[in-house]
């Protein structure tokens, strides 16, 4: 017997836990052809069908592009530090794709390892994430590529699965779930079916040992000439974590910020004495995939990347991690 | 803080004190040589003025950084005066026709964005003129008064969203010149008269060095990157000498950079497509289709086949909007700004080596996509670009939070066109908007 929750109810749930002071964000079609993850206003933004993914991620939720560490006042002739305020409410990430959620057991290694990141951990802790397998793919999608599928559970707390007939086969993974589901769902013999998904592209174990192999290769040059070192791919990404620590001035704040950055800009790596170890494009780029396929694997046990396909859905000039390595010897 | 004591003269119960009336602040950025002198002689002289003002003193006007206003109200500011000498009578020469112009096009971006024009005033102010000085800052902070304090700065609400642009709506079509194309970038390869060409593949930008890889190179209704980006890439200079494939609309970015001295035309070898249109907004109202600068034309010219639907006048529904309509549309549109700079990166015309907000000795725009940081930002890029931008739309069409940047530049494009009858990238030997000025450059808002 599965447990079945019919789409309107979904809604009527997500406008209860509006009611109820939670945070709840989930795919809204912001224009005509852009839907992002936002936290939704009412229910009625909710988008269930109709696209592929969101254009973001669901990481902006848990790593926020722009987060005030602590901000500083003026008193008198001394300074002041002000902690940034530490009540956030319950979030409901609601029909995320499972390609969302399987980053953040990935992100949790790097905002734990030799240093617990409070600001991660605190809303990780007040975050539910609920996905909505995938029906169909997109010519980007790889899921398959990194060991998930379109109905994978791996980060998530609950599951739906689309029966089709205007109603979600639920299934809960956690407490969590199982609390804000509880007397929700009906019982039935019914059981979603969940899709393929895209066929295999490339094996990630076969692209670790080529990375590696391949560090001093004139394949980073020939297939990355075209990126125009932006951090599209990297924003949008749902692993790509690197950060940067600004300090706001007078005219934003006052504050200690951490924001996004990315290791497709020159400053990333750029020393104070003028030298940069990646001066050009390609060495960037070979970052990026030995990043995700080498260098992560080997401190973590796995690889940063769920296949979601967003670098190259967001490239302005069409590259992306899957049409880098399908160009390798092995893709 | 503690109550001030009260006065002895003071009633012991007095009524409810009315709530303090609104004092506005004001900035004014003056130059040293009249406008502040001014000042000076306006205080020598005992002539009173509201203490509502307060001057900041630089060399010229000439040399104010139009961010200077914007962070003015960032901090805070409900008004802010920029003052300096006469025309004719700048210290420096022509100071103040360079500054003249700059805030004629300033002035068009800012209200595109929708600040509230009534609180920015220009005034020549000369070292005489203290009674001027007086009546300025007089009427200056009786009006701002009257405003009360800039509560709509960046304030997202009234949110009113614009008529989408048309989408691409046709079905993907090859275009006739494909083969030509090949033909020619095979033979000029080949010949070794270029060493690379930039050209467009089956999944977005090639490079292409080898005459056996022509034809992985295409031409079809899905070309849209502006591939003259590219010239200004260590990696794809280092190549040798470049071939490159452009559009009629994006050729133009070449003139630009000839004119700033950016390339050396005569060491590019440029391919010029007839365009059959390839189904962005900027295609709707493109009145190029024949390349004109190319050292070779290919294809035919054809008319571009109607849009699937009519796209509306975006800028125009813009400006139809209120003042306070138009930030509100901005700040929620630059709420998804994450700062990624796909804007400036696809942009053939931002070639700084270093950014202005890369720099950080000091840091000039906050580096956070914050409110304030995604503001200054993209009014920054946009008016880096004023009376430069060609309109290809690249920073639109590369936006991964849907922002239509392309608005702010087209802003300054009407600007231009409208105050100095100037279009860029259509003539290589024009003066540069910016940089350049004319004694007979008309405004009507400096008093």
């Amino acid at each position: 017997m599965s447990e079945i929750l019919a789409q309107s109810a979904l809604r009527a749930l997500a406008a209860e836990w509006l009611a109820a002071g939670k945070r709840v964000a989930g795919p809204v079609r912001v224009k005509p052809d852009l839907v992002l993850y936002r936290p939704l206003r009412s229910a009625d933004e909710l988008l269930l069908d109709g696209f592929q993914r969101p254009a973001n991620s669901i990481k902006e939720f848990l790593f926020p592009k722009a987060e005030t560490l602590y901000s500083y006042r003026i008193v008198g002739s001394s300074i002041e530090l002000v902690e940034s305020q530490a009540n956030l409410p319950d979030q409901i990430l609601l029909a995320a794709r499972p390609c969302d959620a399987a980053a953040l057991p990935i992100l949790d290694h790097v905002f734990n390892w030799d240093f617990l990141d409070a600001f991660y951990n605190r809303r990780r802790a007040a975050t539910t994430v609920i996905t909505l397998a995938c029906a169909a793919h997109d010519e980007s999608c790889f899921c398959t590529s990194v060991g998930l599928h379109p109905a994978s559970e791996r980060g998530a707390d609950a599951l739906l699965l689309d029966l089709g007939d205007g109603s979600f086969e639920v299934r809960c993974f956690t407490d969590k779930t199982r609390a804000l589901f509880n007397g929700k769902t009906q019982k039935s013999p019914r059981s979603a079916k969940a899709s393929a998904g895209p066929e295999k592209r490339f094996d990630p174990q076969q692209m670790r040992a080529f990375v590696t192999a391949h560090f001093e290769d004139p394949f980073w040059q020939e297939h990355s000439l075209a990126c125009l070192g932006c951090g599209s791919c990297a924003f949008t990404c749902p692993t790509c974590h690197c950060f940067d620590i600004v300090d706001a001035g007078p005219t934003a704040g006052r504050a200690r910020v951490r924001a996004w950055d990315s290791c497709q800009f020159p400053l990333f790596t750029a020393h104070a004495s003028g030298h940069n170890p990646r001066p050009v494009q390609p060495a960037r780029q070979r970052q990026r995939i030995l990043h995700k396929f080498a260098i992560y694997p080997e401190k973590f046990g796995e690889i940063l990347c769920t296949g979601c396909g967003n670098c190259a859905r967001n490239c302005p000039v069409g590259l992306g991690v899957l049409s880098l390595l399908s160009e390798t010897p092995h893709g | 803080m503690s109550e001030s004591p009260r006065p002895p003269h003071a009633s012991p119960q007095p009524a409810p004190s009315p709530p303090p009336a609104f004092e506005p602040k004001i900035l004014a950025y003056v130059c040293n040589w009249c406008t502040y002198l001014g000042a000076d002689l306006a205080g020598t002289t005992r002539l009173e003025y509201p203490p509502n003002v307060r001057i900041v003193r630089l060399p010229c006007t000439g040399r104010i950084d139009f961010n200077l206003i914007v962070k003015a109200f960032e901090i805070g500011a409900d008004a802010v005066l920029v003052s300096g000498c006469h025309p004719g009578d700048c210290h420096y020469s022509a100071g103040n026709y360079h500054a003249r112009r700059r805030w004629i096009l300033f002035r068009e971006l800012l209200d595109a964005l929708g600040f509230d024009l009534r609180r920015i005033h220009f005034t020549w102010i000369s070292a005489a003129e203290a009674r001027k000085w007086q009546q300025v800052v007089q009427e200056i902070t009786e009006q701002t008064r009257k405003l009360g304090p800039y509560a709509d700065l960046y304030a997202a609400a009234n949110f009113k969203p614009l008529p989408a642009p048309a989408g691409n709506g046709q079905g993907f079509k090859t275009f006739a010149a494909e083969g030509e194309l090949r033909e020619h970038c095979r033979k000029l390869l080949a010949e070794g008269a270029v060493k690379v060409v930039i050209g467009y593949g089956a999944g977005g930008p090639v490079m292409v060095t080898k005459p056996e890889e022509a034809d992985r190179l295409v031409w079809n209704n899905r070309c849209y990157p502006n591939l003259t980006t590219y010239l200004k890439r260590k990696e794809v200079n280092a190549l040798g000498k470049p071939a490159v494939v452009v559009k009629p609309c994006d050729e133009k970015s070449l003139v630009v950079l000839e004119n700033e001295a950016q390339i050396a035309r005569q060491d590019i070898h440029v391919i010029g497509m007839a365009c059959e249109g390839v189904g962005q907004p900027k295609c709707v109202h493109c009145a190029t289709r024949t390349p004109r600068f190319a050292d070779v034309a290919l294809g035919q010219p054809a008319g571009p086949e109607p849009p699937a639907s009519p796209s509306p006048n975006r800028f125009a529904a813009l400006l139809a909007m209120s003042p306070a309509e138009r930030m509100a549309f901005w700040a929620a549109e630059f709420d998804r700004c994450v700062k990624c700079y796909a804007c400036r990166q696809v942009c053939p015309l931002c070639y700084c080596e270093r950014c202005i907000v890369d720099r950080n000795r000091p840091i000039e725009i906050d580096p956070a996509p914050s409110v304030k940081g995604n503001f200054a930002w993209q009014i920054a890029r946009a008016f880096h670009l004023a009376g430069r931008c060609i309109g290809c739309g690249e920073c639109s069409r590369a936006c991964p939070a849907g922002i239509d940047l392309a608005l702010l530049n087209i802003s300054l494009h009407v600007a231009a066109q409208k105050y100095f009858g100037f279009e860029a990238g259509m003539d290589p030997k024009a003066e540069p908007v910016i940089g350049s000025y004319a004694l007979q450059d008309k405004e009507d808002f400096i008093r």
